[in-house]
């Protein structure tokens, strides 16, 4: 396949808006090809978007589909020649995820939280889910196993665990959500800072994160760890990020890569003592962001409307659940994680939900280098993905932000600093904060990018980057964003103008990591007591089989193999 | 006033989806084009005129200036009136499940019964039933937070259960007794029960029932005071309970 003319960005490479062609030979970017020739003369061409931290299968998931028929009815689609039926708006059905995504011009997405014990789960849908590769991140912060470790400083073990529950999970990275706090609210506390006791394991949440970090930098896994703090929805809450945040400084990456990810950062860049003095402090974490550089995040922007919060942190959902009246599920999973749901409306006249708004796209605009900030709605948390178009318009274009503002409680210029921003994003700003940047987060060296042997995944909008005011026609550009003129996946269009026509199955990554037999071996004794006396199945019934994953790719990472160059 | 007469051509077998039956649908179209709307019966998508006959005056006119006749049984047609804002539909058979759901206004008016989800998350506008009515009239529908928010409904004879469940605005006035759990989760509506029910108001946190007959009462009720509407004398009772006990519920207390 031959992409003619097309004016492409490609910061990985150092593209940036330059008129050329692009070859795709076999599914891959290749220096020529032959074959179909796609016109994109003048028009807008990037890498196939990738999502680093979306909520897309599972249980949590599912559970948010089951008690929203409401929402199901909101995005009813019927079944095409090519398409099965499409049913949801903040909790699509399986094939929805695949089709929405696509349409947008993503190729890649990864859901954001999977503990190990209902990882079955997690794949069944996955594989349902067209179109898109993905992969999912495994829960490791609140299970006892690794707390254990944690407590008796046996980081060798440690590192077997999480080698062994990728693999039982088929899962792709370590995700830590509310360290300690899951685990307390199986007894219906939490815990207040990182530096709190969890009950029963004489561990802070801090030992556990630096814990987990080391293990991960230990194994030279292509993702580091991927963070939700604890007090995350809080007021005040900045400081526990930044003191977490501190704690990770000094580690050595074992790639070209940040040391911790830091998941929807919004949701903890939180000012003031209660709601009543509720500000955003996104000023203070951008300054940390732009100081250091171990550190990524994304950025979970929240948009007015309806969404599905669901999070592995069970005691925020049961706030959530307390504020709202509104309907909740608590869901306790055996030794390692608990997670709730609770549907939510956000309004543009409530104060909180409008400072919300206004601190994600502070956070993007305020940190200098687009490297480190990925664009996100923490779907369905924040915004269903659906509204990405939405967000990029924000960034690129201040005369929308402004417009937008007027819209909104009065308050929301005292309380952020968004009103004196004045930075528009450009394409390369976005082609990184949407491609380039969750690619090299997520350590996938074939995303994001269109270098030779890339993967064959492009998308191309109906926008000429060279003509269009990004800043005053951002209705255009929003109309754009939302239906790609193609979606290539694959060196296939998959497609055009929002009409998929085809519907390949996506691959799922899921990292394999290689530890020696003999920390594995005193991992098992541990392990075979836990099944025996507390888990509800056996250890036998307990990894994820193969059959689940029949597009399975194997990232090979872990302590025999050879350690990547250093960082410079 | 533009008036247009419905027919069914048979009676049929597999229910039909008639959403497009509706002023605000007609008000831009002449005979040939509401002819031509579309219906599905089961998963077949159909056209108006394949089910139906219409008749009735050609010109186009405002939705409010528009009355739509409904000559037969309607009993297995679906989702007539959804939406609509102005106008009216006369009914002179019984109607099928969810007439009248999302209304914001106009009338629509039903010489027989109707049966479920009648008015669901009605807005505004007025619903008249001269029979009796199925279960969750007024109400959300499955996962809805709100039911009926605005708007009025009046059913002549019974209705089923769940009346008005979820219910957070506008009045509901039935003649006759209502099935069990009348005014379920009532959030700020009105309701009156001309004859007798079973449990009513479970989980309300505002709004007012009234049943002039009997009903059995939770345990989660306070019992208040002892008033007096129209002559009668009524129980009052404060409930929920179990969620913030601001809702009035009133009792007949026999009819002297």
């Amino acid at each position: 396949m031959i992409i003619k003319g097309g004016i492409v960005y490609d910061p990985a490479n150092g593209i940036y808006g330059d008129e050329m062609d692009l070859f795709i030979d076999q599914g891959r970017m290749a220096m020529q090809a032959k074959g179909e020739e796609i016109d994109a003369r003048g028009l807008l061409v990037m890498p196939g978007g990738v999502d680093a931290h979306s909520h897309i299968a599972g249980k949590k998931v599912n559970t948010g589909r089951i008690m929203r028929p409401d929402d199901a009815r909101l995005g009813t689609e019927p079944r095409t020649a090519v398409c099965r039926p499409s049913t949801g708006y903040t909790v699509p059905n399986c094939y929805a995820m695949g089709y929405r995504y696509a349409r947008m011009g993503y190729t890649t997405a990864f859901e954001a939280a999977t503990p190990i014990l209902e990882a079955r789960h997690t794949h069944e849908e996955l594989e349902e889910i067209p179109i898109i590769d993905k992969g999912a991140l495994t829960l490791f912060g609140n299970n006892w196993q690794v707390m254990e470790c944690v407590r008796d400083k046996d980081l060798t073990k440690l590192a077997a665990y999480v080698a062994w529950g990728l693999r039982a999970a088929r899962g792709y990275g370590v995700k830590i959500v509310n360290p300690g706090g899951g685990e307390a609210w199986g007894f219906g506390g939490n815990v207040k800072s990182q530096n709190d006791i969890v009950p029963n394991f004489d561990v802070t949440p801090a030992e556990i994160i630096v814990g987990l970090a080391k293990a991960n930098e230990m194994l030279n896994l292509p993702h580091s760890i991927h963070l939700h703090f604890n007090n995350l929805g809080k007021p005040g809450n900045y400081t526990t990020a930044i003191e977490t945040l501190d704690l990770l400084k000094d580690i050595k990456p074992s790639r070209m890569r940040q040391v911790v990810h830091v998941a929807h950062m919004q949701f903890s860049a939180y000012g003031g003592t209660s709601w009543r003095d509720f500000e955003s402090k996104a000023s203070v974490i951008a300054d940390y962001f732009n100081c250091h550089n171990h550190a990524t995040m994304d950025m979970g922007q929240l948009l007015f409307g309806s969404a599905t919060t669901m999070t592995a942190d069970a005691p925020l959902e049961y706030g959530n659940a307390r504020l709202t009246h509104n309907k909740w599920s608590n869901h306790d999973i055996e030794l390692e994680e608990s997670s709730g749901v609770v549907p939510m409306t956000y309004f543009r006249k409530m104060l909180v939900n409008a400072v919300q708004w206004a601190i994600g796209l502070e956070l993007a605009l305020l940190v200098k280098d687009p490297w480190k900030v990925l664009m996100t709605t923490d779907h369905p948390n924040g915004s269903p993905f659906v509204n990405y178009p939405e967000v990029i318009t924000l960034l690129m274009s201040k005369p929308k932000r402004d417009a937008e503002m007027a819209t909104l409680h009065e308050q929301v210029p005292k309380r952020t600093t968004l009103a004196g921003i004045e930075r528009e994003l450009d394409w390369t700003d976005i082609a990184i904060m949407t491609r380039a940047a969750p690619a090299r987060v997520l350590g996938l060296d074939d995303k994001g990018h269109l270098g030779p042997g890339a993967d064959g995944d492009v998308s191309i909008y109906n926008l000429r980057p060279l003509e269009v005011d990004t800043s005053l026609d951002h209705v255009l550009v929003k109309k754009a964003l939302a239906n790609a003129k193609y979606t290539i996946k694959g060196g296939v269009v998959v497609s055009k103008e929002g009409q998929i026509l085809a519907t390949p199955p996506g691959r799922t990554f899921w990292v394999d990591a290689a530890v020696p037999q003999v920390d594995t071996d005193r991992l098992m004794i541990d392990l075979e007591e836990k099944f025996a006396k507390y888990y509800s199945i056996q250890i036998a019934n307990y990894a994820v089989q193969d059959a689940y994953l029949p597009h399975a790719k194997v990232i090979r990472a872990g302590l025999l193999i050879e350690p990547l160059p250093e960082v410079a | 006033m533009r008036t247009i007469t419905i027919t069914p051509k048979k009676a049929f077998r597999i229910s039909v989806e008639a959403e497009n039956i509706s002023p605000d649908k007609f008000a831009s179209l002449n005979i040939e084009q509401i002819k031509s709307l579309t219906v599905w019966q089961g998963n077949r998508k159909i056209m108006l005129s394949d089910l139906f006959t219409v008749e009735g005056d050609d010109a186009p006119a405002k939705a409010e200036e528009t009355t739509i006749r409904l000559a037969g049984d309607f009993f297995q047609v679906k989702r007539i009136g959804e939406g609509m804002t102005a106008g009216v539909v006369e009914v002179q058979g019984s109607i099928g499940m969810h007439a009248g759901n999302n209304m914001l206004g106009g009338l629509l008016s039903i010489a027989g019964n109707a049966d479920d989800w009648l008015a669901r998350e009605m807005r505004g506008g007025k619903v008249v039933v001269m029979g009796n009515a199925g279960n969750y009239v007024g109400g959300g529908y499955r996962g809805e937070k709100c039911g009926m928010r605005g708007g009025e409904i009046e059913v002549k004879g019974s209705a089923g259960a769940y009346l008005g469940e979820h219910l957070c605005g506008g009045s509901i006035r039935i003649g006759g007794d209502a099935g069990d759990f009348a005014g379920a989760a009532n959030q700020g509506g009105t309701i009156f029960i001309g004859g007798s029910t079973y449990l009513p108001g479970a989980e309300m946190s505002k709004g007012t029932i009234t049943v002039k007959g009997e009903a059995k009462v939770l345990p989660s009720f306070l019992k208040t005071e002892i008033v007096e509407v129209d002559g009668q004398a009524f129980q009052k009772y404060a409930g929920d309970l179990v969620d913030s006990g601001k809702g009035e519920l009133l009792v007949g207390m026999g009819s002297s």
